[in-house]
């Protein structure tokens, strides 16, 4: 219970970096760094309903292995029961602002148990956020395997 | 009387806006498909003034193999693996438009010789362009091997 009140207190903390900040780049990057936290703990919690509000309905999803998702496919993986991410973190994030748009890269250090066999994966990732509204959203996000 | 004059001035002036916007977004379409074509034909013949056009200064790539690169380190790469590329084939390739935003998703072949080797790659892409005054340029791309 406590995991799923941190996650929405970090989907808050976001709201309020908006709130306060929309005319400083640095409030917004700091918005979406938030944003990119609180997608990880909703992973590791197989929080749908949190997901949903940070991907675009016409999210574009490349996962480490190549195979593309739209947000319902992604959405769905999430849910696996096969698949349990016990850590995962990000690393080394990078941020470009581009006004309504901001692309981040990153490496994400993830941690589970897939098909009863534990996994550890290095990703280098590439999100692109928009602004919709008064809210940041994911478009596009695409991880490649980096060597550990 | 009147309220239908307004009415349809209102229903004309939206349908007017609605087929600008359509044609404006099928616009940005072709000019970034030729501008992906651009780039595999440039990166071909190892163009390095070409493929500099094409991309922001500010570019992030992230290579198949999960290293990231700068505009400059990109370029160096392509200089020095231009002997051993021999060919792209893109087989794939959408564009999704956000205003002056835009993603590619897709898939390429590329083939070539490495340490002496022939090798075939498939791989999936995703690409960030962004509309910097009247010129579409490419700002964060990503490569990743396909393994299924």
């Amino acid at each position: 219970m406590w995991k799923l009140l941190s996650v929405f207190l970090l989907l808050l903390l976001a709201a309020r970096f908006d709130a306060q900040d929309t005319a400083q780049p640095e409030g917004e990057q700091a918005r979406i760094l938030t944003l990119e936290n609180a997608w990880n703990q909703s992973l590791q919690q197989k929080d749908v309903s949190a997901l949903r509000m940070l991907l675009a309905p016409d999210l574009i999803y490349v996962d480490y292995d190549g195979t593309l998702m739209n947000k319902a496919e992604y959405l769905a993986s999430v849910q696996s029961l096969a698949l349990h991410p016990v850590r995962i973190v990000n690393e080394s994030m990078n941020i470009h602002s581009y006004g309504m748009v901001a692309v981040v890269t990153g490496v994400c250090r993830e941690s589970g148990v897939k098909n009863g066999k534990p996994y550890a994966l290095l990703e280098r990732f590439t999100d692109t956020w928009v602004r919709r509204g008064d809210s940041w959203v994911a478009v596009a996000s695409q991880s490649t395997l980096t060597p550990h | 009387m009147k309220v239908r004059v307004y009415v349809t001035i209102l229903v004309v002036a939206a349908s007017l806006f609605v087929a600008a916007q359509n044609y404006g977004d099928s616009s940005a379409r072709s000019n970034i498909l030729a501008l992906e074509y651009a780039w595999d034909q440039a990166q071909e013949r190892g163009d390095i003034k070409a493929l500099s056009a094409i991309f922001d200064n500010a570019l992030v790539f992230v290579d198949y193999d999960g290293k990231i690169l700068t505009k400059t380190e990109y370029l160096a790469r392509v200089k020095s693996d231009s002997s051993h590329l021999q060919q792209i084939v893109t087989e794939s390739m959408s564009v999704q438009v956000f205003g002056n935003t835009a993603i590619v998703v897709g898939t390429y072949r590329a083939k070539g010789v490495e340490d002496g080797k022939p090798y075939l790659r498939r791989r999936r892409f995703v690409d960030t362009w962004m509309l910097m005054g009247e010129h579409w340029v490419c700002v964060a791309a990503e490569a990743t091997p396909i393994q299924h």
